[in-house]
């Protein structure tokens, strides 16, 4: 008898640890957060094979490095109609400004910060238009026209390198191509406007009536 | 029946490649199965009137209780059940191996039949993946006479897909919205839509209850400010859990996907998810010919049926392929960010060590990898 409560007692004993053994494996939830996870799981990336570059398009990009961060963002000069400036703008301002010459872009209104802080030539050099000129006179590529706007926004130009303000080109997957500045915020008139909302839910109205 | 192991039943009804041993799966050599002496071929009513009678047979003049608590299922009950959905089934198989209906209605019903008892997609192997895609698209060929395509591609290694959107951008366009629509083939008729924009009263918060998702005015409205909500994508996902049939589940680049096919619409996860994130399709999805998306994945943009749960699946026929979802691409703002998790040089993985960003119901523990942040 006490031999059957000896056996019995070890067989309890033994499918206890055998229940303790099996319930403890958490296959679910092998992170406590969502945080633990991608840093857990991205010490070994390897990289994927899914790459954005087709979808790029026939965008013309160029390659920049700014604090650490490289990516492509699409060119500008031959993007603007008249580029090169200094075809038309063979000499200085001052003498264009005359009435018996043709007119050309004399429609721009600068709706950027106002008149105390900038004017055309806060950014544009008078005398070598094909440029942008820094505050301290320093010559900027119309291409790399960023560094023109980091000058003020700084907390932007830092955001955008990194990825959390702008819009990116194609896809998610490398290689990054990322808007610049100008190709979303016209640098004349930089803010969004305001307008009306692309759809109206009817259904929604007559759901909740 | 089939000659590859299958993890379910299929018939093979009049398709070539089994003509060796007879133009039918009835087994006989010549003339339709339909017309040997003894084979009961039926009309369309006689077909109803046995599909009825072996479905509930009785229990017509019986109310529910009663079906349930007052079944005498003796023996022949049983065969008798048993004899008319044989019947059915032979019902079927006479109708599509007829020697009158011609060979595009009889691989339809084949297609039909194989997709009416194929498995969870979740369950499937590639081929079974690749075959079922297959079907699909024939399917929608020999009913529409146009051809779409329809990838079954898996989640990818080292993947994991996670979206931020920043509050202070969102002007409230709803771009986003229309993009979503157009790209998910989501039904005009109810005018359903995965996204929804709140418009908030500044100072105030998050309060969902005096926001307003369906405005009207011109966007952004002075004192207010403009957030999305969609399927967050749950690591966690509370909707998966009550699903009763598995019809839903998240992949392994942590997308949260329904099997259309599988879903039984008893809308549990609807219920279950905290952020309003899912769909009902309460009547048959209507999209236009012209505005069809014909660039599909089966866990994504699909037609839909009646009586079937959808939601975001973060464009997964477009995220596989390493475009942006919909939402981000049409964003004219650049609210909208998407990219690898686990990517550590990816601009998401940027935005989540760099900005102060947070989670709608953090405290729920669904960790939801769609993260909210401002300037």
């Amino acid at each position: 008898m006490k031999n059957n409560i000896d056996i019995m007692s070890k067989i309890v004993c033994f499918s206890f640890f055998l229940l303790v053994f099996f319930s403890c494996k958490h296959h679910e939830n092998e992170y406590h957060s969502i945080t633990d996870k991608i840093e857990a799981e991205s010490k070994n990336y390897h990289g994927t094979s899914i790459s954005s570059e087709a979808y790029i398009g026939d965008i013309k990009t160029i390659e920049i490095t700014e604090g650490g961060h490289t990516f492509l963002i699409p060119e500008r000069k031959s993007q603007i109609k008249s580029y090169a400036c200094t075809e038309c703008h063979t000499k200085p301002l001052s003498q264009m400004q005359s009435k018996n010459l043709k007119k050309a872009h004399w429609d721009i209104k600068l709706d950027h910060a106002n008149a105390n802080t900038m004017n055309c030539i806060t950014c544009h050099d008078g005398t070598n238009m094909d440029h942008l000129t820094s505050l301290t006179g320093k010559s900027i590529d119309f291409n790399n026209s960023y560094n023109m706007c980091s000058q003020c926004h700084n907390k932007q130009f830092e955001d955008w390198k990194g990825g959390a303000h702008g819009k990116r080109i194609g896809g998610w997957a490398p290689p990054r191509a990322s808007m610049t500045c100008v190709n979303c915020h016209n640098p004349h008139k930089p803010h969004f406007e305001s307008r009306w909302p692309a759809r109206f839910n009817t259904q929604k109205v007559k759901e909740r009536e | 029946m089939s000659n590859n192991n299958k993890k379910w039943f299929s018939l093979n009804l009049g398709r070539k490649e089994k003509v060796s041993s007879g133009s039918c799966s009835c087994g006989k050599t010549s003339g339709g199965c339909g017309t040997s002496s003894n084979s009961h071929h039926m009309t369309d009513d006689e077909f109803a009137a046995a599909a009825i009678n072996a479905s509930i047979g009785e229990e017509r003049t019986k109310d529910g209780f009663e079906q349930v608590f007052d079944v005498k299922m003796d023996r022949r009950t049983a065969f008798k059940k048993l004899t008319a959905s044989l019947l059915i089934g032979a019902g079927a198989v006479s109708t599509s191996c007829s020697v009158i209906s011609g060979d595009e209605s009889r691989e339809k019903s084949q297609i039909d039949w194989e997709e009416q008892f194929k498995g969870n997609y979740k369950l499937m192997t590639d081929e079974e993946k690749q075959a079922t895609v297959d079907r699909l698209v024939r399917s929608y060929q020999l009913r529409t006479g146009k051809t779409l395509s329809m990838s079954s591609k898996n989640a990818e290694e080292d993947v994991l897909f996670g979206y931020a959107f920043n509050i202070s951008k969102c002007q409230g366009y709803m771009d986003c919205v229309n993009a979503c629509v157009e790209e998910n083939n989501q039904d005009r008729d109810s005018q359903m839509q995965y996204i929804r924009i709140h418009e908030m009263k500044d100072g105030k918060g998050f309060n969902f209850n005096e926001a307003d998702d369906n405005y009207y005015h011109e966007v952004p409205a002075e004192g207010h400010f403009y957030m999305g909500t969609q399927c967050f994508h749950c690591d966690n996902p509370p909707c998966v859990e009550v699903c009763p049939v598995q019809a839903t589940w998240r992949e392994d680049d942590g997308l949260v996907v329904v099997d259309y096919d599988w879903c039984v619409g008893c809308r549990y996860c609807m219920a279950a998810c905290p952020y309003d994130g899912r769909r009902f399709n309460w009547s048959k999805p209507e999209v236009p010919e012209a505005e069809i998306n014909h660039n599909q994945h089966y866990l994504g943009n699909r037609m839909r049926k009646k009586g079937v749960m959808e939601k975001c699946t973060f464009c997964v026929q477009r995220s596989r392929a390493g475009k942006n979802p919909a939402c981000v691409e049409a964003c004219p703002t650049g609210a909208r960010i998407f990219g690898n998790l686990l990517d550590p040089n990816s601009t998401i993985r940027w935005v989540l060590e760099n900005k102060k960003v947070f989670r709608l119901k953090e405290d729920l523990g669904t960790e939801p990898k769609f993260w909210y942040f401002m300037d």
